[in-house]
């Protein structure tokens, strides 16, 4: 028994030794055949592969490849343009006439046409269903089948934001067979590029070419999304090509990752903004000069020089890269002003004024507030740091137990009515307008911004909505996101959308 | 034995039941709401309402812990608040992975810690036995996170033998037994130091105990003698060390699988706790509880085996 046992520990040992000693040689490979495949690391599993279902950014990583949405936003122009759809009309304000494109099949051999749209968006609105996005398409009254390719979408109120919301990931159209008979969540089936193969969850997702796209099969023959927890991990997999892709570099990583010579790094102006919010219904937060004082008070550019270029300063809510921007919006709100916040304070009495600044351990949110906490003591405030795990954050911040804190909004329409609605829109306090932020007139130009359906009056409201908001100081914008991605110089034609999403239907490896 | 066996094993379900109520009632008290958490940042005040109901989130706590209760008593762990997976599989696919790690962890504890131990107590106070007691004292300080990111640095990036991460091939091939070398030192360290330290001074005990002295002075060899007669009685309080740390192993992959990717139980706990998906939260916690105490029970059986003076009946 003993020596039995003796050998097998023998047999072990050997393979430790002999696994250590052949070192690997796979990257002999030759240049000229490259396999078309790609690996990307994600810090976290995706939640589901149904859009209906879903709201999160990595599951919408994978939608984005496998299914398609009417509309999309050209990346460079950010202009709305059709996908799905062929055209559009508005006969009326309340009326969205869409013309679909013909010839389109699901990748379970389904046809695209109008039955589809209803279905997908029919299930959308469906309370029972409790889509997490659903209210993306709050004022859409009924979807109606015209004639096989043409829907009319009617509104009870003119919604200006339709086609944005219609470009939005979450409003991809699903194959209705396949969501009759099976689970979308987890074998997804769209129009788009790419069809799934496999999920092993916590662990990868892997998804095939389509090889009846419509416009052609892509180059790539199989993605897989690999599941890293750790980013520093990830990391190490890009530099021993394990993984050849990752995105939303965090600042630490940035120099590591540039000093590795097979390593491409990509960064775009984005449309996410992280600012620094208000509680406006406790005292002294709703005070303007008070949220004066902490603007003067507040270096960002101090902050953004932290970011190694992956974030801009700009005073404007609404970022550059987002509907509804104004450049003269960029230098207009409150400067770094040491003196003149010292003068606020003091003709206001808010010297030794105690405040807490919450902030969730995620992402960049604990930096800024240690920014902001010795910016503040400088000119007299007292600040202290209340750090809490996300969860319990999105909760405390919902329900208004702070004074001020940290968050970003990611923008992923890039529309600002999508950005001031849900944020600062008085309807939603409560909920998703954290910081209570409430101004009539603010609010009117929101709603106006939310019926018109003319673009350029559109454009001119959510101009005047920001400034109104910035003067009031209710957000002071921490930065704009620069969003960006790490990928093996093998891999080319990948074009980062300003909204930090990606597909990956023109990449090829080389 | 039997008996032993019976009556741990009612034990077990009564302390399973006790721990998911507090479990239950503990992750509802926390701050945090499921719905948000799916709803992200977004969701308006009708969409979170819509989430929590399709949950079964408004109905009272303990209406909502009985449910759960009987579940369980029929065999279903329920779905995932956040994958509407079925718990059940999720833990099936993953605990494998857990399981290999523990082993193979322990195995490396075992080597490691049960040699460096013996050969310490044999040359006391020689340079390897300071060197290996501050080796010791370092494997217990060490933070895993801190030891695994050095070993994938110098080991997969700088040298290349071994991969960086990810635990996806069978453990009896070769790719497997590259996967799980580090993961396996890095998890291993810590149980290595506190066997080492336990087996030194078991060992030292017994090497002065009369008998020892007597089979010394009857002309046993020094080598019979340290491994025939020293070791088996040495080992005792060493595997009740090695059945503590094995247990607690199963229960303490969660940063060992965060960062070499590592998809097991650790994770999918931690993953779960974050997105306050209640029913996997529940689940893990009870499988890690009733792995302890199964292992506490073989380690029982052990000591009857190797000391017979040691009788449950």
């Amino acid at each position: 028994m003993r020596k039995k046992i003796m050998f097998y520990l023998l047999v072990f040992l050997l393979a430790f030794a002999a696994g250590c000693s052949s070192s690997s040689d796979s990257d002999s490979a030759g240049a000229s055949n490259v396999p078309q495949e790609l690996t990307y690391a994600t810090t976290s599993d995706a939640v589901g592969l149904s859009p209906i279902d879903t709201n999160d950014s990595v599951s919408s990583n994978v939608i984005a490849q496998v299914y398609e949405t009417l509309f999309t936003r050209d990346p460079e122009t950010m202009e709305i343009e059709p996908l799905l759809a062929e055209s559009y009309e508005t006969p009326d304000e309340n009326t969205w006439e869409i013309k679909l494109k013909e010839g389109i099949k699901f990748q379970d051999g389904t046809d695209f046409n109008a039955e589809a749209v209803k279905y997908t968006f029919d299930q959308f609105m469906d309370e029972n269903r409790a889509a997490p996005r659903a209210s993306l398409l709050a004022p859409v009254e009924s979807v109606e089948i015209k004639d096989e390719y043409t829907v009319v979408i009617k509104t009870s109120e003119p919604y200006g934001p339709l086609l944005a919301a219609l470009s939005h990931t979450n409003a991809s159209i699903v194959s209705p067979t396949a969501d009759k008979e099976g689970d979308i969540n987890s074998e997804p089936v769209g129009t788009g590029p790419f069809a799934f193969e496999e999920w092993a969850e916590g662990d990868h997702i892997t998804l095939k070419k389509n090889e009846d796209y419509w416009q052609g099969e892509p180059s790539l023959e199989t993605v897989t999304l690999k599941v890293v927890p750790e980013y520093s991990t990830a990391v190490s997999m890009l530099e021993t090509g394990e993984v050849q892709f990752l995105d939303k570099i965090p600042a630490e990583h940035l120099s590591r990752i540039e000093s590795m010579s097979d390593v491409e790094v990509q960064t775009k102006p984005g449309t996410p903004v992280y600012y620094l919010g208000f509680n406006m219904e406790k005292e002294p937060f709703n005070n303007p000069e008070f949220r004066k004082a902490v603007a003067y008070a507040v270096d960002r550019q101090a902050y953004v020089d932290q970011l190694n270029g992956l974030g801009v300063k700009n005073d404007s809510i609404i970022g550059p890269k987002v509907f509804g921007y104004d450049e003269s919006a960029k230098d207009a709100g409150y400067p770094y002003d040491v003196e003149k916040a010292k003068q606020i304070i003091e003709e206001n009495g808010f010297a030794s004024q105690k405040v807490t600044l919450l902030a969730s351990n995620s992402g960049s949110y604990m930096k800024m507030a240690e920014i902001v906490q010795s910016q503040l003591t400088e000119v007299g405030i007292d600040a202290e740091i209340e750090s809490m795990e996300w969860g319990t954050f999105l909760d405390t911040t919902s329900e208004g137990n702070f004074e001020m804190t940290f968050m970003g909004w990611t923008n992923s329409t890039a529309d600002g009515s999508e950005l001031l609605y849900p944020n600062l829109h008085s309807d939603n306090i409560g909920s998703s307008n954290r910081m209570r932020y409430s101004n009539k007139e603010f609010d009117a130009l929101v709603d106006e911004s939310r019926t018109l359906v003319d673009q350029e009056a559109r454009q001119k409201k959510l101009q005047e909505a920001n400034k109104i908001a910035m003067e009031d100081a209710v957000w002071v914008p921490m930065n704009h996101d620069v969003v960006s991605a790490a990928y093996d110089k093998s891999v080319k034609g990948l074009e980062l959308d300003p909204t930090g999403e990606w597909k990956l239907y023109n990449v090829t490896r080389e | 034995m039997v008996s032993l066996i019976v009556r741990r094993f009612f034990q077990l379900i009564l302390l399973l039941i006790g721990i998911s109520f507090l479990v239950f009632m503990s992750m509802h008290i926390a701050p945090g709401d499921p719905a948000s958490i799916i709803g992200g940042p977004t969701a308006s005040a009708s969409d979170l309402e819509a989430i929590r109901e399709s949950l079964g989130l408004n109905e009272p706590v303990l209406v909502q812990y009985l449910d759960y209760l009987s579940g369980v008593l029929h065999g279903d762990l329920g779905y995932s608040f956040q994958t509407n997976q079925s718990v059940a599989d999720a833990i099936v696919t993953r605990f494998p992975n857990t399981l290999n790690l523990a082993i193979a962890s322990m195995i490396v504890a075992i080597i490691i810690g049960v040699t460096a131990g013996i050969i310490s107590a044999v040359k006391q106070n020689s340079w390897f036995d300071v060197s290996s007691t501050t080796f010791a004292l370092a494997g217990i300080s060490i933070p895993n996170f801190w030891l695994g990111t050095m070993l994938i640095l110098l080991f997969s990036v700088t040298l290349q033998w071994l991969p960086v991460g990810g635990l996806n091939a069978p453990f009896y091939t070769l790719e497997g037994i590259k996967q799980l070398i580090l993961p396996a030192i890095t998890l291993g360290t810590g149980s290595a130091a506190m066997i080492a330290r336990m087996s030194r001074s078991a060992m030292l005990e017994v090497i002065r105990a009369d008998y020892i002295r007597t089979a010394k002075a009857k002309g046993v060899r020094q080598r019979g003698l340290i491994w025939i007669h020293a070791l088996r009685n040495a080992m005792i309080p060493v595997i009740t060390v090695i059945g503590v740390n094995f247990g607690a192993l199963l229960g303490g992959t969660i940063i060992t699988e965060q960062v070499f990717a590592i998809n097991g139980v650790g994770r999918l706990m931690i993953d779960a706790i974050a997105a306050r998906d209640f029913p996997v939260v529940q689940a893990t916690v009870l499988l890690v509880a009733a792995l302890f105490v199964l292992v506490n029970l073989i380690v029982d059986i052990i000591y009857a085996l190797i000391d017979p003076r040691i009788s449950y009946d």
